[in-house]
């Protein structure tokens, strides 16, 4: 099954889904002045609209990029860009993958040295630790790195830590699938 | 005089061709019910429109055999269920890509073929928006589709998609899924990615009831499948010896002498087994 958008590519095996987002950036909130200075307006964290599970939340100034989600469970259809909503109902067996991108001016630095999507994942590089929401069970990795000058995280999560080497192979297999184009 | 009689036959002339028109338009308007079916046949039975006559007449057809409600799509003109596709499209509003995973996988799935405009489907967008009241089986996932962006509004989509529940637009869906028309439902066995029931209704609880019975039907055929208890070894090879037996002596499945004697004991008992009196 084949997953395309925004210049990202991916095969998915059997089993697999995924969604590619770009976030809604959200309206402004007008401060006590009325709004008229975009300086001046203000933005909740908490404001945030949601239509069709694509959520606009954060600061109007920011670049809104694609974000990747790849899972061999059903995705649920409101999630955080680093998978909140979908690792709460990972079961045992189950893997979500993100890529998420990054500015252009990351693209090359130190963070972001390492070249193309990585598809050595081993049990080894998963943690608790490196969870963003820790969840009991679970474990984690982050890996970052630059393809075609686009700058990306990979987040990966493992729905339990213990079945980490019955589940990475698919998980590899699909990052291997998986092309980014230059923009 | 002459005046009047130019008169006279203008108005005759008139008149005429008002006759001729009110005919033609009189012929005309029996054609057309002609052609949908109505008026009666010289013989007297009902007219049967080309496009009907040429479909098979096992199985009973929408406007034959039974009337749906208005605004609900009559069911496709196609024995038993259709195909399952894995869905692909892009959420309502927001550009986001989606491909959803509906077979190969351990739960099933209900896809509800809706449309933003349809006012059968406004009840179904509704009671979508209280997940929790649905009563969906466990194990199963409820996705709304409707027809891409070439075919439905995106914001109107989106303005009635409910939280919660994955919503994508998918023409692709609708063919592949062979939907005659909104609201429609299909729910898929994931495992197997076969068909389980299909159907639309007024409602919600007419659909939930619908699907609810396709399954237990279906789980009902699963469990007498699998109590169908085989003879006994020593019962099948004792059948076989005397089948090869008799086939051997000339007497073939079928052979009247097999029944003879008993027709002749049981005389009016031979009415009741007409099958055997009369074997195929």
């Amino acid at each position: 099954m084949k997953l395309e958008s925004h210049g990202i590519q991916t095969n998915l095996p059997p089993g697999w889904e995924g969604r590619i987002t770009v976030r809604r950036k959200p309206e402004a909130v007008p401060g006590d002045d009325g709004g008229a200075a975009p300086s001046a307006r203000v933005f909740s964290p908490e404001h945030h609209v949601s239509a069709g599970g694509v959520t606009a939340i954060g600061d109007a100034t920011e670049q809104i990029l694609p974000v990747v989600h790849l899972g061999n469970f059903p995705l649920p259809g409101d999630r955080g860009d680093f998978g909140s909503g979908a690792v709460d109902v990972m079961t045992d067996l189950d893997v979500l993958l993100v890529l998420a991108e990054y500015g252009p001016e990351c693209a090359g630095t130190a963070l972001f040295s390492h070249q193309g999507i990585p598809t050595r994942l081993t049990p080894n590089m998963f943690s608790a630790s490196a969870l963003q929401r820790t969840l009991p069970g679970q474990a984690g990795c982050q890996v970052w790195f630059t393809a075609e000058d686009r700058a990306f995280c990979l987040y990966a999560v493992l729905g339990r830590q213990s079945n980490a080497r019955r589940v990475l192979p698919a998980a590899v297999e699909t990052l291997a699938d998986t092309r980014i184009q230059p923009r | 005089m002459t005046a009047l009689v130019v008169a006279l036959t203008a108005v005759v002339a008139v008149l005429g061709l008002l006759v001729v028109g009110l005919l033609r338009s009189h012929a005309e308007i029996l054609k057309r019910l002609h052609d949908l079916g109505a008026g009666i046949d010289a013989d007297g039975t009902p007219s049967t429109p080309p496009a009907q006559a040429a479909t098979p007449a096992d199985g009973p057809r929408p406007g034959r055999d039974f009337q749906v409600m208005p605004q609900v799509p009559s069911p496709p003109e196609r024995e038993g269920f259709g195909g399952a596709a894995d869905l692909a499209g892009v959420g309502p509003g927001t550009g986001e890509t989606v491909t959803l995973r509906v077979t190969g996988v351990e739960h099933d799935t209900i896809v509800a073929f809706l449309s933003s405009g349809c006012v059968t489907c406004q009840r179904f967008w509704d009671a979508f928006r209280k997940p929790r009241k649905l009563g969906l089986p466990g194990g199963t996932r409820l996705v709304v589709v409707t027809k891409g962006p070439e075919g439905e509004s995106e914001s109107a989509v989106a303005s009635v998609a409910p939280p919660g529940i994955t919503t994508i637009m998918s023409s692709q869906a609708f063919l592949d899924y062979d939907v005659p028309g909104s609201p429609y439902f299909v729910q898929v066995h994931g495992p197997s990615g076969r068909v389980r029931g299909e159907g639309t209704g007024p409602d919600w609880d007419q659909v939930r009831s619908l699907l609810s019975q396709a399954g237990d039907d279906a789980e009902l055929a699963g469990r007498l499948a699998g109590s169908n208890v085989p003879k006994p070894d020593a019962d099948a090879e004792r059948e076989a010896r005397i089948d090869r037996e008799l086939f051997e002596a000339g007497v073939a499945p079928g052979d009247p002498s097999l029944y003879s004697a008993d027709d002749a004991a049981s005389g009016a008992d031979a009415d009741d087994r007409p099958e055997r009196t009369n074997p195929r």
